[in-house]
C-alpha cells in the first residue's frame, strides 16, 4: 500500500518540526536533544575527553612566564610555574578542566541560585541558602580585602584560570552534567571563593541547635534537657591533654527525671522541630550524627616515631560526593613547594604540607551561632525592632529567583537586624548571629600559611583565621608538634551558655567579645609525645572552665586513638595508616559489660537472651565487614536506644526529636532504675535498666535472625553496614553504591546503615630529611564519570590503603613511568 | 551518480559536518543532496539510513581508544534508558532528522522537467 503523497509530506513535516524543536529546546524536564545526542559534541563526546593527552600545550592569558604541568600516575598534577600568581592561574585552569560542573555546583548551592540550572524543585533550597545570609556576606568579605592585599591578587589569578578555560573549551569539552541540565556554564568571580569558604563553615558549623533544644525542652523540661544534652560531656578526654593523665575521666552525670509534656507542649516541640528543618535546608549538617562527624588527627613527636622523624596523620570525615570534595595537587613556585588537598573554587589548600610543615584538621564543634526571639513592629512585614526600648530600623532587601530561561519563580523579601539575618519562626521573628557571616580572613590566613617553616609561624599566619573553628594540628621538620582549636569562639554574657533562644529585646544578650588566642585549647610541644583530637569536647572542663558548646560528639574515636598512641611509643607511617580503619571501638566494651551485667540479674532470662550474649562474647569486637557479631551487637545497641529514650517521641509520632548520644546512653547504665529507663509505650509495668536490656538482646536476636536468618555464622557486618558514594546530581549510573567498608559505631572510620559520610581524605606525613607521604581520598581526581580517573582511588580508600605521594622538586623530575601527561601552559595575550 | 554512490557521499558529509559543526547539520545536508535526486522516490529513506550511518560513523570515531561503552552504561542508567538503548536512540535520532528532511525537501522540490518523449 502507497501512502498518499500529502500524507508523506506531512508525517514529515511534523517528525522533523518535533526533531527540530525538541533539538534545540528543553521540554518539560528533558535538555535539548540536539546538543544531548549529537555523536561529537553530546553526552558521547565524555568518551572523548576522558583521558588526559600525553602532550598538550595551551595558551593562558595573563601568565608571566610558561607553566609546565606534570600529571602523574594518581592524576595529580605538579604545577610548576617561575611566580606564585602563575601557579594559581594555573591551578584554576586545571580545576576547571576536572572539576567543572562541581565548582558551579558549590557556588550554586552557596548563592542559592540552583534554580537557574535545576529549576522550581531546588527553590526551597536556595531560599534557605540565602536566608542563611552566604550570598551577602561573602560579597561583603570580598569587598573588604584591598586592592593591594596580596589575597585578592591570588583569587583573581585563579578565577582567571577558571574562566581562561570555560572560554577555550569546546562544547565537546564541557562535563557531561551541563549536557543532561541542558545548560551552559557560568563565568565565575572572585566572590566565588569566598562563597565556597562559606559553604564549608556552614557545613562545619551551621546548627539549628536553639530550636532543636526548644522542641526537646518542650517534651521532657529543661533539666532533663541539660542532663541529655550537657555543656560538658560527661566523659572527658579532651584534646587539650591534661598531664598527667592517662586515662579518660568521668565526669558526674545526673540524669532528672523528664516532665510530661502537655498538648501544648507537644505541639510547640512539633514546630520548633519544623522550624530548625527549615532553617538548615540544604545543609549537609557535619556537626550532628555519631557516624557523620568522624574526623581525626594525631601527631607523633620524634621521641615516639620509630624513624625519630615527627610524624602527622590527617582523616577528615565528610559527606562522600563524586566527583570528590578534594581536589590533590602540587604546587612548585619559587619559594612555595606545596602538596595538598584543595577545594575546587578557591586556590587555597587547607590541608598539606610543604617541605618542613604538615597540617590538617578536624572539626572543633563549638557553638558560633546563636539565635534571638525579636520583638517587631509587624507581625506580616516588619520594619522595626526593639532594642533597649528604642525601635530599630530592620533592613530588608528583595531576593529574586529565576529559573532556567530567567524567567522569575518566586521572590522573597528578606530582612537583617544588626545581629543578622531574621526570619519566621513559631517562635516569633527570630534573628541569627554567625561568626562566619562576620568578617574574616580565612583565605588569607591560608594562603599565607601555605609557605612557613616551622608550627609557630603556621599559627601565627593563621591569626586571621575565624570560622570554621578547627582543632588545627601541625607538625615540622625539627620535630616540634601543636594542636590549637582555632577559630572565633563567641563570649556571651549571664552563664556564658549559647544553647537557648536569648532576648532579642536588648543589647544585653550580645556578645561581649570573643575568647583571645591564648585561652584557645591548644597544646604545643607536649610532654606526652603525642596529640590527637577527633571532634570530642576541646577542653576539660573541670581544668579550663568555659562555654564553647554543647551536645558534644562522643569520645569513642579520641579515646580509641589515645589508646593506640598511649601504647607504643615506636609508631611508623604504617602502623598510623592501619589505625585509619582499626577495627575496635571503645563503645563495646561498656555496653557488652552491662548487658553481662544485666543477664547476671535476670537468671530467669529467655534462651533467646541467652544465646545472644553468648554470641557476642564470642565475638572479638571487631567491626570488620566478615564479622557476625558486630550485626547483633549493633541491632542490640539500636534496640536499647530505641527503649530508653521514648520520652523523647512526641505523643502520636514515631520519631524522636533528637536523640540523646551513645556517651549518655552508657552513662545512664549505671544507674539500673533511673526513670528513663521505664518505656512509656508500657503503662503496665515499671522497666528498670536490666530488663530493658535483656528483652533488647531478646528481640535483637529475633529479629536479626528473622531478617538474615537463623543461622547467625551467615550474618556479616557488610550486609548491614555500606559506604554509598553519591555524584553530585545523584544520578544512577554515576554513583558507586553499597561499599563494604571496615568502619561501626565509635570506630575511628564511623558508620551508620546505608551511609554516604566517611573518611573523605587520609593522609600521613612523615617529616624527616627528606618529607615522606601517603595518601587516599574515596574518588579521583576527574569529574569525568567515564574517566579511569573518577573513582580510580576507590577501592583502596575501601580497603584502607594509601597510596604514596609524588614530591618532585622540578618539572622533569617525575620519573618517566609515574609521569602520564604533561601540559605546557605558555603566556598568551589577554 | 549512482544510489550506492550518492548514499555513501551523504553518509560521509552527515558524518563529517556533525563532527566540524554539530548534530543540526544532519537534516540541512539530508535536505540539500535530496533535492538532488528528488526524482527517487526511495531518497528519504536512503537519506534516514545515511543519517544512522553518519552518527555511526561518529560513534565509532568517538569510541577510538575512548570509553564510549561507558558513556552508553552510565548515561544509559542515568536517563534510565540502558546502554544499548542510549546508542538506538541516538542512531534513531540522527536518522529521523535525516528522513523527515529528506523527504520534505523532495516534497517541496520542483519536479525536474522529464524530456518529452518523442516519435
Amino acid at each position: 500500500m502507497t501512502l498518499p503523497r500529502w500524507l508523506t509530506t506531512g508525517i514529515a513535516g511534523a517528525a522533523l518540526a518535533a526533531g527540530l524543536v525538541h533539538g534545540f529546546f528543553p521540554i518539560r524536564n528533558l535538555p535539548a536533544l540536539g546538543p544531548l545526542l549529537d555523536p561529537a559534541h553530546g553526552v558521547w563526546a565524555a568518551a572523548r575527553t576522558a583521558e588526559l593527552s600525553a602532550e598538550e600545550s595551551r595558551a593562558l592569558a595573563g601568565l608571566g612566564e610558561a607553566v609546565t604541568v606534570e600529571y602523574d600516575d594518581r592524576g595529580v598534577p605538579h604545577i610548576f610555574a617561575a611566580t606564585e600568581l602563575d601557579a594559581f592561574r594555573a591551578l584554576g585552569w586545571v580545576h576547571a578542566r576536572d572539576r567543572l560542573f562541581q565548582m558551579e555546583m558549590t557556588q550554586r548551592a552557596a548563592s542559592g541560585t540552583l534554580t537557574e540550572v535545576a529549576g522550581a524543585r531546588t527553590l526551597e533550597l536556595d531560599r534557605a541558602a540565602r536566608a542563611r545570609g552566604l550570598p551577602a556576606a561573602a560579597a561583603a568579605k570580598w569587598a573588604s580585602l584591598a586592592a593591594d592585599d596580596p589575597t585578592r591578587a591570588a583569587i583573581v589569578a585563579y578565577m582567571d584560570g577558571v574562566n581562561a578555560w570555560i572560554a577555550q573549551a569546546s562544547p565537546a569539552e564541557l562535563p557531561i552534567e551541563y549536557k543532561l541540565l541542558g545548560v551552559a556554564p557560568r563565568r565565575f568571580e572572585p566572590v566565588d571563593c569566598f562563597l565556597l569558604l562559606m559553604q564549608m563553615s556552614q557545613s562545619l558549623s551551621f546548627r539549628d541547635d536553639e530550636l532543636r533544644r526548644e522542641a526537646v525542652e518542650a517534651l521532657i523540661g529543661a533539666a532533663a534537657t541539660d542532663a541529655l544534652f550537657p555543656v560538658d560531656a560527661p566523659i572527658q578526654e579532651p584534646i587539650e591533654p591534661v598531664p598527667g593523665r592517662t586515662a579518660p575521666t568521668y565526669l558526674t552525670a545526673r540524669f532528672p527525671a523528664p516532665t510530661s509534656p502537655t498538648p501544648a507542649k507537644v505541639a510547640t516541640a512539633r514546630a520548633r522541630l519544623e522550624d530548625g528543618r527549615r532553617l538548615i535546608a540544604g545543609v549537609e549538617s557535619e556537626t550532628k550524627g555519631e557516624a557523620v562527624v568522624g574526623s581525626n588527627n594525631w601527631a607523633i613527636a620524634p621521641a615516639r616515631s620509630a624513624s625519630g622523624h615527627a610524624l602527622l596523620s590527617g582523616d577528615p570525615h565528610l559527606q562522600l560526593t563524586l566527583p570528590s570534595i578534594w581536589y590533590e595537587v602540587h604546587l612548585v613556585a619559587g619559594e612555595l613547594d606545596l602538596y595538598g588537598v584543595s577545594l575546587p573554587l578557591s586556590p587555597v589548600i587547607p590541608i598539606g604540607f610543604n617541605r618542613d610543615v604538615a597540617w590538617t584538621a578536624t572539626n572543633t564543634g563549638a557553638d558560633v551561632v546563636d539565635f534571638y526571639r525579636e520583638t517587631v513592629d509587624d507581625s506580616i512585614a516588619p520594619t522595626r525592632y526593639q532594642l533597649d526600648g528604642e525601635w530599630m530600623p530592620i533592613t530588608s532587601r528583595l531576593e529574586t529567583f529565576r529559573g532556567k530561561r530567567g524567567e522569575v519563580l518566586a521572590t522573597d523579601t528578606l530582612h537583617t537586624t544588626h545581629r543578622g539575618p531574621l526570619r519566621r519562626t513559631s517562635a516569633g521573628w527570630t534573628s541569627q548571629r554567625w561568626t562566619a557571616l562576620e568578617p574574616s580572613g580565612e583565605a588569607g590566613a591560608y594562603l599565607k600559611a601555605i609557605r612557613v617553616r616551622s608550627v609557630d609561624a603556621w599559627y601565627e599566619a593563621m591569626s586571621g583565621y575565624r570560622a570554621p573553628a578547627q582543632n588545627f594540628l601541625v607538625a615540622d621538620r625539627s620535630g616540634r608538634i601543636a594542636i590549637r582549636s582555632t577559630g572565633r569562639f563567641p563570649i556571651r554574657p549571664g552563664d556564658g551558655r549559647g544553647d537557648r533562644l536569648q532576648d532579642g529585646s536588648t543589647r544585653a544578650s550580645d556578645w561581649t567579645g570573643d575568647w583571645p588566642a591564648e585561652r584557645f585549647p591548644q597544646s604545643m610541644a607536649p610532654a606526652q609525645g603525642y596529640l590527637a583530637s577527633a571532634n570530642q569536647q576541646p577542653l576539660d572542663p573541670t581544668k579550663r572552665p568555659g562555654y564553647l558548646g554543647w551536645d558534644w560528639p562522643t569520645p569513642w574515636r579520641a579515646m580509641r586513638i589515645n589508646q593506640i598512641l598511649r601504647a607504643d611509643a615506636a609508631m611508623t607511617p604504617e602502623k598510623m595508616r592501619l589505625a585509619h580503619t582499626d577495627p575496635q571501638s571503645a563503645l563495646t566494651a561498656p555496653v557488652l559489660s552491662a548487658l553481662r551485667e544485666a543477664m547476671r540479674a535476670r537468671p530467669m532470662a529467655s534462651e533467646e537472651a541467652r544465646a545472644a550474649l553468648a554470641f557476642l562474647d564470642g565475638w572479638d569486637q571487631h567491626f570488620d565487614p566478615e564479622s557476625q557479631g558486630a550485626v547483633l551487637f549493633d541491632a542490640v545497641l539500636r534496640t536499647i536506644t530505641n527503649r530508653t529514650w521514648d520520652e523523647l517521641i512526641p505523643e502520636g509520632d514515631s520519631s524522636r526529636v533528637a536523640t540523646p548520644n551513645s556517651m549518655l546512653l552508657v552513662r545512664l547504665f549505671e544507674d539500673r532504675t533511673s526513670i528513663w529507663w521505664d518505656d512509656r509505650r508500657t503503662p503496665e509495668a515499671r522497666e528498670d535498666r536490666d530488663q530493658i536490656l535483656v528483652e533488647s538482646l531478646e528481640k535483637a536476636w529475633r529479629d536479626t535472625r528473622a531478617q538474615l536468618g537463623n543461622d547467625p555464622t551467615t550474618w556479616r557486618w557488610r550486609m548491614r553496614r555500606l559506604t554509598n558514594v553519591r555524584h553530585l546530581l545523584q544520578l544512577p549510573g554515576f554513583d558507586r553504591e553499597s561499599l563494604a567498608v571496615q568502619a561501626g559505631p565509635g570506630t575511628l572510620s564511623p558508620s551508620e546503615g546505608r551511609g554516604t559520610a566517611g573518611a573523605s581524605w587520609r593522609f600521613v606525613v612523615e617529616l624527616g630529611d627528606t618529607v615522606q607521604a601517603w595518601g587516599i581520598y574515596p574518588g579521583g581526581q576527574s569529574g569525568n564519570p567515564v574517566s579511569s580517573r573518577y573513582a580510580d582511588r576507590l577501592e583502596g580508600w575501601r580497603l584502607g590503603q594509601l597510596n604514596p605521594l609524588h614530591l618532585p622538586r622540578k618539572a622533569g623530575e617525575l620519573p618517566g613511568m609515574v609521569r602520564q601527561s604533561v601540559l605546557t601552559l605558555t603566556p598568551a595575550a589577554r | 551518480m549512482t544510489r550506492p554512490i550518492w548514499f555513501l557521499l551523504t553518509s560521509v558529509a552527515m558524518a563529517t559536518l556533525t563532527w566540524v559543526v554539530g548534530w543540526w547539520m544532519v537534516p540541512v545536508v539530508a535536505a540539500i543532496l535530496t533535492i538532488a535526486r528528488r526524482d527517487d522516490a526511495a531518497a528519504p529513506l536512503l537519506a534516514a539510513a545515511a543519517g544512522v550511518l553518519a552518527w555511526g560513523i561518529v560513534l565509532a570515531l568517538v569510541a577510538r581508544g575512548a570509553p564510549a561503552g561507558s558513556v552508553a552504561q552510565t548515561v544509559g542508567r542515568a536517563l534510565r534508558l540502558g546502554p544499548n538503548a542510549l546508542v538506538a536512540v541516538t542512531l534513531a535520532y540522527g536518522g529521523l532528522l535525516a528522513g523527515s528532511a529528506a523527504e520534505l525537501a523532495r516534497a517541496l522540490a520542483t519536479p525536474r522537467q522529464r524530456p518529452t518523449p518523442t516519435l
